[in-house]
């Protein structure tokens, strides 16, 4: 079977836009411009624009509408997040949460590609990759770093005596996961065992799969502060590289009524950027985390 | 006239945005995606403008710096189209006061003093009036440029 004008054209739209960015990332990667594997935002930004734009330039042989932009870009983003998969070892879930950014822009780089080309200003097309170019190499060079914390609170119906055993480690979780990312397979927290009840003890986080963090105790105040530091964590293709977590701590404040309220704090460091976009996904997960182990904490408390 | 509530919503309270680079454009294209999946019709038709507009003389189109697709006469402005369709036209203050009483368009979005004026595109009849509003604003374009190039 023969492949006519269109097939073709649409074709070397997709491969040579995959082509260029695996090129981009791979060549980003190899070369080790950033430390810990950081990816930065021209990574998910300006490689997906750039893929965009690669490809209207071919399909603007065969005028494709709007529709088929739309249609064929997200299929190209398809490409490329399976291409990530094979070649990046990404995890599933990863590679959802990338996914809205991936074809956000490469269907921007669609059409920006479409007004470009149809204007035939070679001035304006060599400005534009110009800029872009200049953009991903800046970007790639420039220190990051992103530390943020996670704060999150439940008032438990006990006293800080009732509460702290259950603080300082837990049975199984049973109750069924209702956060959406627990649902479809990424690790809940599920027990914790300790070593000792003093300072300098080890502490392990059990995953649902599995999956240990391993913890040192930094800070073992009864009935008030527990804070620990996170000295391992699994190599876990979801997390490994993207998120370090740095540090637990639960604190208790007695209301003096009975109820005692239970606070959560995490640090950590995030190794994918851009922040805007990532940190929204941290802040959840890290959040759902928090609640699904206080929650769990509150029931074993308030059973006496 | 309905409104969509998510694009008033960004453009009301987080309007700030539109000074990021490239911020408008993603927008709208998160609103080709939704158009796509839940009124993939309106694309046809949105093509079916543009290529209107394009065949009118010295008319060409560019991206629109608040996103969506920009519709000029001799490189100026004639009116927009966002991509929930949505389309912004600019008139005299006359003509766009007599258009408000024929009661289909109404004042722009945001610039609601200024001549701009704002018409949402649901049905074929839409798209239609859609089509003759830009006509009038192109029309008025090339009267005044003529007037201009008369004197």
């Amino acid at each position: 079977m023969t492949m006519n004008f269109y097939q073709k054209t649409l074709l070397k739209g997709f491969i040579v836009s995959n082509l260029l960015a695996l090129f981009m990332v791979g060549l980003f990667k190899y070369t080790k411009l950033q430390d810990n594997g950081t990816l930065v935002f021209s990574i998910f930004v300006i490689v997906p624009l750039i893929m965009g734009i690669v490809s209207s330039w071919f399909w603007i042989k065969v005028d494709l509408k709007s529709k088929p932009i739309i249609g064929y870009s997200i299929l190209n983003g398809l490409l490329a997040i399976l291409l990530s998969y094979v070649f990046l070892r990404e995890g599933v879930i990863c590679l959802l949460i990338v996914s809205p950014l991936i074809f956000a822009f490469i269907i921007t780089g669609a059409f920006l590609g479409r007004t470009m080309f149809r204007k035939n200003n070679q001035r304006l097309n060599v400005s534009v990759f110009s800029l872009l170019f200049v953009v991903f190499v800046t970007d790639s060079l420039s220190e990051h770093n992103y530390v943020n914390l996670v704060a999150d609170e439940i008032v438990i119906n006990a006293t800080p005596e009732q509460i702290w055993k259950h603080v300082v480690a837990f049975d199984k979780i049973e109750k069924k996961d209702n956060y959406w990312l627990f649902q479809i397979g990424m690790p809940s927290p599920s027990q914790t065992t300790v070593t000792g009840h003093y300072k300098g003890a080890g502490r392990k986080c059990i995953f649902s799969n599995g999956y240990i963090f391993d913890e040192k105790i930094v800070t073992y105040d009864v009935n008030k502060d527990l804070t620990f530091d996170i000295i391992g964590q699994p190599l876990d293709p979801e997390i490994m590289g993207h998120i370090d977590i740095l540090r637990g701590q639960f604190l208790l404040k007695d209301n003096g009524n009975g109820t005692t309220t239970l606070i959560g704090n995490s640090w950590y460091r995030l190794h994918v950027f851009p922040i805007w976009y990532y940190d929204i996904w941290a802040k959840s997960i890290t959040r759902n985390v928090h609640l699904r182990v206080m929650e769990h904490i509150k029931v074993l408390s308030e059973k006496g | 006239m309905k409104k969509d509530s998510s694009f008033s919503f960004v453009v009301r309270h987080l309007s700030f945005l539109k000074h990021i680079p490239l911020f408008p454009q993603v927008f709208d294209s998160l609103l080709k995606i939704r158009i796509f999946v839940t009124k993939p019709y309106l694309l046809d038709w949105f093509d079916e403008i543009e290529a209107e507009v394009l065949s009118w003389d010295e008319a060409d189109i560019s991206l629109h710096r608040y996103g969506g697709l920009q519709f000029n006469y001799k490189g100026k402005e004639i009116g927009h189209l966002h991509s929930n369709g949505l389309l912004d036209v600019l008139y005299h203050k006359d003509t766009k006061l007599r258009l408000l009483k024929e009661g289909r368009i109404e004042p722009h979005h945001v610039f609601e003093k200024s001549g701009w004026i704002s018409f949402y595109i649901f049905t074929n009849g839409d798209k239609d009036y859609a089509k003759e509003l830009l006509k009038m604003a192109y029309d008025r374009r090339v009267a005044g440029n003529l007037l201009i190039c008369s004197y």
